[in-house]
């Protein structure tokens, strides 16, 4: 009996001395209604021209990077995370649909950051229904995404 | 009955009346009228005419018997036939007597039944130092779950990753996926454990009896029984020279559930044959809410199920063998089909448009995106006597084929639609063909106070993929391992234990490259190489010793320390792909050593009038702990983008332990409190100071159950189960709430048309709360668990007979 009081002591004490550390459990932010985001649900980029992308992350204690993926939805395949839906094409056959992938650092681990991003559309992608996904990670890997549905055109 | 009685009452009043010479003649039925053939009926002089039997005939095909030529006076009448209760009474003779009738009673032999009224269950228990629970075929039909692990739940300290509501998979103390082995008829059961989707094939209707061994039980399962081990034992056989068939029946009302589970079998002396069919249905699940919200987005529900989480299971068992006293060999053959749909409106954490038209129109069909698994074993037991030798051999082979189905969506650098020229069907998302053969070599001796035991492993197995997603790459694998234990009876209160193992294994990955172009660092596109040739060894030697000590009566203890390991797995080396429904690059380390972990675990256990408490802590560090770890990076060139998982190796610290309490209150209640607590850190590596993911949250469970002794068994127990909130989370998971869920369980024995019929209700979520449960593979996209379910089986033995 005394070795099960002990192990409870000592699982105690273990215990309570591991709650005063604590760690970082935040996930990081994106801003939604930053006065300057760009693109916005359902909004419209315009082929053969470049947008800035520009959002507002922040983070607890400190930003690691973030990514960004634009990609067709010609066969609405996902929806965005976003609340509102927006009108949708018709559903059709990718021919020269735009693909943008590409991650970017967030230097010197601040905890708010303001993104701008330039984005060249080519001339001769398909216009129609894209899926702008956004991806923003703190320095312990906490990710938060947001899909937003635009259009090209 | 009586009228026997009374009939042998008259012949007795007319007991001198006549003289010599007479017939008593006969029919031997039993007590649903059939006549009984062969019996031996045997007639005994009594009183004066004591004796040596002075007649034995057997019935014939009709169940008649006669014997002539009698002199006039008492005799006793035995009847005996293998079987049933031997019946006997005085018949005295007074002159020819026809038309005499036995009913013989059956001895009730159930082939799922057959309880071998000992106490082997508490013998294991007190013969075993690591931490044990051991349920039986009761235990699971009153907690019929979707699954069978989902059916051990109520145990302290096991924990399940549901997947839907057909299917799960189990966590002994938090470690689950190849850290816990699950053993199935001698065999350890290989399927995709390292996918959180991927449930257990089994089928818990063909299950006799399962051993939850908590604790670091590597020196005799191997390679991954660093959580524990659970092993599934089959049914108990048919008892000698019976015949039966049995029908359980089940049905859900949550998720519309029904299936039905068929057994036929018997046995003559020494040989015997069996079967069993098992078929289960159900529809998409309800949870207690009309929207769910993936991300932001509301996913409104119709009547508040959960699209296209509908299923279904057909499986198939058969069983043959000689059972002799020296020797016996069984042949298990069996084969599991399961089909499940996943949540429609989320395909992992990536949200998906759905067609709710289309899904809504029924709520048993099953959709895209949806997994079916077929497994097939084939598993050969035997055992031999010889001398001071036990010796066990299990020789198996299973194939695991599983394919998961979902419209193709063009991910990444993925073209938007698939090439015809690539020969994958459009909808076949990931295919994995693993192939098994193992062998298993035991040897238990008796040597004066030692029992000791040599065993021998061998496991070769073979993975093949498949589908427009890469996870893992194929690869081969050879296992072997040799070990000794010896159990040392010291005194008559103490046991002691020491055990030995070596394991050698190795593991061959084979090249996979991406079918379709990516943007490379270097400018321009490639066919990325997502997996290398790779060939790993690892040897790896664990021990354990541990003792069993009753310091007194009704106390008991067990204590017990040992050292576990694991093998890295293929997707641990060589990952390096994107896992699209997590938004995660998981890539592999080619160099990972062998996963170690050391573990010490105590139990105490009380007894004494009415209250039973039993208390089992454990503490256990881990050098080497292969994580998954979320780091802050995207790739965009490998990882298309996505958020970097990196497997890395940390220091890992766990201790936990279970409480249980019951106390008798009078004849027939019993109250109990059932505790699990469970803390993990890391102790080093970029997450330093982070728990474990799936960590449990502390529980207490509180049951009251009520179950008089009457004929049949009566019983009715309430559950309340308070779960703490769990704050302790690692990347990728979210916090969850404490919740408290309440059951209802109910049950007997009926005897209808003389059979016992056995019925089980239960009320799981009684109150229909809608919470999360943390460990559940939808607890990312936050869906609620199921609603109310009342859960109706029947188990009824139509035909239970002894042969002819």
């Amino acid at each position: 009996m005394r070795i099960i009081i002990a192990f409870g002591a000592m699982a105690l004490a273990l215990s309570c001395s591991k709650d005063a550390e604590t760690v970082d459990t935040e996930y990081p932010v994106i801003d939604g209604n930053f006065a300057g985001a760009f693109p916005q649900q359902c909004g419209t980029v315009r082929r053969g021209e470049t947008f800035v992308f520009r959002a507002k992350f922040s983070d607890n204690v400190a930003l690691g990077s973030f990514s960004l993926d634009v990609h067709d939805n010609f066969d609405h395949h996902s929806h965005s995370t976003e609340v509102e839906a927006c009108d949708m094409g018709p559903v059709k056959e990718a021919e020269a649909p735009f693909k943008y992938i590409k991650s970017f650092d967030i230097p010197g681990a601040p905890k708010t950051y303001e993104a701008e991003v330039a984005i060249a559309v080519p001339a001769d992608v398909d216009p129609g229904d894209y899926h702008f996904l956004m991806r923003v990670t703190d320095r312990e890997g906490w990710q938060t995404l947001r899909g937003l549905s635009i259009k090209i055109e | 009955m009586k009228f026997i009685i009374i009939t042998l009452i008259g012949l007795f009043a007319f007991a001198f009346a006549h003289g010599q010479d007479s017939r008593l003649a006969g029919r031997v039925t039993d007590t649903i009228g059939n006549r009984v053939v062969g019996a031996r009926v045997t007639l005994e002089g009594v009183g004066m005419q004591a004796g040596p039997p002075i007649k034995v005939v057997l019935t014939d095909t009709t169940g008649a018997f006669s014997f002539v030529g009698l002199p006039r006076g008492n005799y006793q009448l035995v009847v005996h036939k293998r079987g049933y209760a031997d019946w006997q009474t005085t018949v005295s003779l007074t002159g020819d007597t026809d038309g005499f009738t036995v009913v013989l009673e059956g001895k009730v032999h159930l082939l799922d039944e057959v309880l071998v009224v000992d106490n082997h269950v508490e013998r294991r228990k007190q013969e075993e130092s690591l931490n044990l629970e051991v349920v039986g075929k009761d235990f699971v039909y009153r907690n019929l779950g979707g699954s069978l692990m989902k059916s051990l739940e109520r145990l302290p300290g096991v924990q399940t990753i549901g997947i839907g509501s057909g299917q799960s998979k189990p966590l002994i103390r938090g470690l689950g996926f190849n850290r816990v082995v699950v053993v199935d008829r001698g065999i350890k059961h290989e399927g995709q454990q390292w996918g959180s989707d991927h449930g257990l094939e089994l089928d818990q209707f063909a299950v006799g009896e399962v051993e939850i061994i908590k604790g670091a039980a590597s020196f005799v399962y191997g390679s991954d029984a660093i959580g524990g081990a659970i092993d599934v034992k089959p049914e108990a056989l048919p008892a000698p020279h019976t015949r039966a068939v049995s029908v359980d029946l089940v049905g859900r009302s949550n998720n519309h559930s029904y299936g039905t589970s068929v057994r036929i079998g018997g046995r003559s002396d020494k040989w015997f044959v069996d079967s069993r069919l098992t078929y289960l249905r159900y529809g998409d699940y309800r949870v207690p809410a009309d929207t769910v919200y993936v991300y932001d987005y509301a996913v409104p529900l119709q009547g508040q199920r959960l699209r296209n989480t509908a299923g279904r299971e057909t499986d198939v068992h058969f069983t043959a063998g000689y059972l002799a006293e020296r020797f016996n060999s069984i042949l298990y053959v069996n084969n599991i089909d399961n089909k499940a749909g996943f949540f429609a409106n989320a395909h992992g954490l990536e949200p998906r448009r759905v067609d709710v038209e289309l899904h809504d129109k029924s709520v048993r069909d099953i959709l895209l995106p949806s997994q079916q698994v077929n497994h097939f074993k084939a598993i050969s037991k035997n055992a031999l006597h010889l001398g001071a030798h036990h010796i066990e051999a299990e020789l198996g082979f299973q194939r695991n084929f599983r394919q998961e189905h979902s419209p193709y969506v063009n991910h990444g650098y993925m073209p938007s639609s698939l090439p015809d020229t690539l020969g994958v069907p459009t909808t076949l998302e990931r295919e994995f063909d693993k192939q098994v053969y193992a062998l298993n070599v035991k040897d238990y001796v008796e040597l004066g106070k030692h029992q000791l035991t040599f065993g021998l492993n061998g496991e070769r197995q073979h993975n093949r993929i498949g589908g427009w997603t890469f996870l893992v790459p194929s690869f081969a694998q050879s296992t072997v391992g040799v070990f000794a234990y010896d159990r040392y009876r010291l005194t008559d209160r103490l046991l002691l234990h020491g055990a030995v193992r070596f394991d050698h294994g190795s593991l061959r990955m084979h090249e996979y490259r991406d079918w379709f172009p990516s943007d490379v660092p270097e400018g321009g596109q490639a066919y990325l190489v997502r997996a290398a040739d790779l060939h790993r060894r690892f040897n790896s030697l664990v021990w354990s010793i541990g003792m069993n000590y009753e310091p007194f009566e009704n106390l008991s203890l067990k204590a017990n320390i040992g050292k576990s390991f694991r093998m890295p797995i293929a997707k641990e080396l060589s990952a390096n792909g994107v896992n699209y429904h997590y938004f995660s690059y998981e890539r592999g380390n080619p160099s990972l050593a062998a996963e170690q972990s050391y573990q010490a675990d105590l139990a105490v256990e009380w007894n004494t009038d009415g209250w039973q408490i039993q208390v089992s802590p454990f503490y256990n560090y881990f050098p080497n702990y292969i994580y998954l770890n979320p780091t802050a990076a995207f790739d965009h060139f490998y990882g298309a983008g996505n958020q970097v998982f990196e497997y890395a190796e940390s220091r890992v610290m766990r201790y936990g332990g279970e409480v249980q309490v019951s106390r008798r209150l009078g004849r027939s209640l019993k109250a109990e409190v059932l505790g699990e607590y469970l803390f993990s850190q890391q102790l080093s590596g970029t997450k330093k100071g982070f728990s474990l993911p799936f960590a449990p949250p502390p529980s207490l469970l509180m049951g009251l159950s009520w179950s008089p002794e009457r004929p049949g068994s009566p019983f009715i127990e309430l559950d309340y189960r308070l779960v703490a909130a769990q704050d302790r989370i690692v990347p990728p998971e979210k916090k969850t709430a404490g919740c408290g869920v309440m059951a209802l369980r109910a049950g007997g024995t009926a005897r209808v048309a003389g059979m016992p019929v056995h019925l089980n209700v239960q009320v799981q979520n009684l109150l229909d709360t809608k919470y999360m449960d943390h460990t559940s593979f939808y607890r990312l996209i936050e869906l609620p668990e199921m609603g109310r379910n009342i859960v109706l089986s029947l188990r009824i033995p139509v035909i239970s007979k002894q042969n002819e």
